[in-house]
């Protein structure tokens, strides 16, 4: 938090109490959204969420902010609709300006398989209820006139599946305006606090550990993004999640108009316009783990040159910022929400390189299991015990993970 | 530049490998048989530290060699 | 120089040991790819003291012979790791996001891909392409 940001909110700062009913470790997207949710929905207030940096310091404050439902199987898709449905009314229930802007999104092939793919993915997800059309090169050309359509002769485009609803929102606003509503409300939020440890007695987790003293707590969620398996093995649970960084760069403004997100699950990347009109590039996740968030040349070479076969303007463009975050990948590439086999210790997690189009409904779902101690229907699929039940729900559906 | 040296061809980058993660090792502590199953198949220590992994040499000799690496910071030890 | 190539041979799999003391018939260039592996350009039989070797015809690989110049000016520049100083040699590895195989002698060099990149090569090292008459030609026996 900087003194820019702290005059466009109204954030009341808190010092710690010795107990809450709720304590939520990571104040990323997913953590404050459970905050504001416990409070708007269900009149939990007497919760705090502890973040041990700055708040939207982590994955939440570093994504290409890519909002979109059309996932590859139907639980997916109608969670993610959901998620989609919510974001589009949350700058008027938050009063917050979250940027929030649709653009649609293609899904481009450049082969006959690929176009198996997308015709698929079209019917499934117009099925599922998230609106999908395919369109052909034709169609694509009038979307987006910069495209080379023969792909600089080794990628020509074939055809496309088209996500119309898909859009973008600010990071970090989305973050602020959560932590906003939520300390509104009562909640404690405390940055420069991280979690050592968990307390627990017998099963049970009963409180969390900071370098300022013990905290007790009614229920502690997890909601540490790539830190994830540190805190679950505070409870001694295990969990089906890898950290691999995750790298983005943005270029130096480009003049024109450039409408939706294009999406390239041949190439593994993606690209779109910020609200400044830089081009933001965006690629698979790295593919060893790693909590380092140290970028790479090789990821820059790779996406530059792959992103001018589709694009050759950005031949022309500079490369102004290139980061990296650590990302919770799941090894079904879905997420996994709610209980865990310890009592008190509820994670929402595996949120990988596709979670903050699902902060709102993520969120959602959580505070309602939190407050009624029951699986909400639209997150069941979700839970981390499907892993022994021998249900994992693969679902390859970002651009990073085929 | 990550650097892995390989048995059979000598010190390469890391470009030339492909990644077969950390080796799995259900904890002690489990006892249960299809636990221990269950932790073998789907679970990770994901370790923000030292971790013994496998890597493929897949633009050399073709075979599986066993790396230690700090996580923490991306480097390989030893 | 010369057009690439077609190198046929023999792929065999073995112990370490009986690779060391194996014998190929004819004018061969043995290149050992791993401790237990090695294929032999230009062999048609194998002699291998293990009864549980697998010995596999080899036609997928094709090559460029390359004087030290050619090398130095058109492929030394595309290899991002030392090359060895010993001769004979053999080098496996990336060059220029290809996996090449090199072959270091005393005048010259082999550059070695599985054919599916021959093209590849051709293009990223302008390097020169089949003539039609090497295609059809049999280059079973490497020139040495
Ligand atoms: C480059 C990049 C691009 C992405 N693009 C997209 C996209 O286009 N669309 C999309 O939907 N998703 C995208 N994602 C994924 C998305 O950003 C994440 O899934 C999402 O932000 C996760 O939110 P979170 O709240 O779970 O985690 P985070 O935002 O990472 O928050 C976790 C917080 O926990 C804190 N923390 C960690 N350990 C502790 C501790 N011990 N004690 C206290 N606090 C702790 C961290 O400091 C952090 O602030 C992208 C990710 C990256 C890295
Ligand atoms: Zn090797």
């Amino acid at each position: 938090m900087n003194e820019f940001v702290e005059t466009l909110l109204e954030l009341t700062w808190h010092e710690p109490k010795s107990s809450y009913d709720v304590v939520i470790i990571g104040g990323g997207g997913h953590g404050l959204a459970t905050a504001y949710y416990l409070a708007t929905q269900h009149g939990i207030t007497n919760v705090a969420v502890l973040e041990a940096d700055y708040i939207g310091s982590g994955n939440s404050g570093r994504n290409t902010t890519i909002i979109r439902a059309n996932y590859g199987i139907p639980e997916s898709i109608r969670f993610y609709q959901h998620s989609l449905d919510l974001y589009s009314t949350l700058e008027q229930e938050t009063g917050c300006w979250i940027m929030h802007a649709t653009k649609g999104l293609l899904w481009l092939a450049h082969t006959e398989s690929a176009m198996r793919n997308e015709r698929a993915r079209a019917m499934l997800n117009t099925a599922c209820g998230a609106e999908t059309v395919l369109v052909d090169p034709t169609e694509i050309k009038a979307l987006v006139p910069q495209l080379d359509l023969s792909g600089g002769g080794r990628y020509p485009v074939l055809g496309a599946s088209y996500h119309i609803p898909a859009s973008t929102a600010r990071h970090d606003r989305v973050v602020w305006a959560y932590a906003q509503g939520a300390m509104q409300r009562g909640v404690h939020v405390l940055q420069n606090t991280p979690v050592t440890g968990l307390i627990r007695d017998g099963d049970r987790v009963v409180g969390v550990r900071t370098a300022t003293g013990d905290i007790s707590a009614g229920v502690v969620m997890s909601a540490v993004g790539g830190n994830v398996s540190q805190i679950a093995a505070h409870a001694g649970v295990r969990l089906p999640v890898r950290t691999h960084p995750l790298q983005a760069f943005v270029t130096n403004g480009y003049a024109q108009g450039f409408g939706p997100i294009i999406s390239d699950t041949e190439l593994l990347c993606y690209i779109s316009q910020t609200a400044r009109g830089q081009m933001l590039i965006g690629h698979e996740y790295d593919r060893e783990t790693s909590y380092s968030l140290q970028s790479s040349f090789q990821f820059l070479q790779a996406n530059a040159i792959k992103m001018s076969y589709l694009l050759p303007f950005v031949r022309d463009l500079k490369i102004l910022r290139q980061w990296t975050g650590r990302c919770d990948v799941s090894a079904d590439f879905s997420p996994i929400m709610g209980f865990t086999d310890v009592d008190g210790f509820v994670i929402t997690t595996g949120w990988g390189t596709w979670g903050f189009k699902a902060i709102p409904a993520g969120g959602e779902a959580m505070a309602e299991l939190i407050a009624t101690g029951r699986t909400p229907e639209l997150i069941e699929p979700f839970a981390l015990s499907r892993f022994a039940a021998d249900h994992a729900m693969a679902d390859q559906g970002s651009t990073g993970t085929r | 530049m990550l650097i892995i040296t390989c048995p059979n061809c000598g010190s390469r980058p890391v470009e030339e490998f492909r990644f077969g993660g950390e080796i799995p090792q259900p904890p002690e502590s489990i006892t249960d048989p299809f636990e221990r199953d269950l932790d073998q198949v789907w679970m990770f220590t994901n370790v923000a530290g030292v971790q013994t992994e496998r890597w493929f040499h897949d633009a050399g000799c073709h075979r599986w060699l066993t790396a230690t690496r700090d996580t923490s910071i991306d480097r390989f030890v030893d | 120089m010369h057009a690439p190539e077609r190198l046929d041979g023999l792929r065999v799999v073995a112990t370490p040991d009986a690779l060391d003391h194996a014998w190929f018939e004819g004018d061969v260039v043995v290149f050992r790819i791993a401790h237990d592996e090695v294929i032999a350009f230009g062999a048609v039989v194998a002699e291998v003291p293990d009864e549980h070797a697998i010995v596999e015809r080899e036609t997928a690989f094709v090559g460029w012979g390359l004087s030290y110049p050619e090398f130095d000016d058109l492929v030394a520049r595309h290899v991002e790791w030392p090359l060895p100083t010993e001769r004979p040699a053999l080098a496996q590895g990336m060059a220029a996001g290809l996996p090449v195989k090199l072959w270091f002698e005393h005048d010259r060099v082999l550059l070695v891909v599985s054919s599916g990149f021959a093209h590849e090569v051709v293009e990223r090292f302008r390097l020169p392409a089949f003539a039609e008459s090497v295609k059809k030609q049999d280059t079973r026996r490497m020139r040495a």
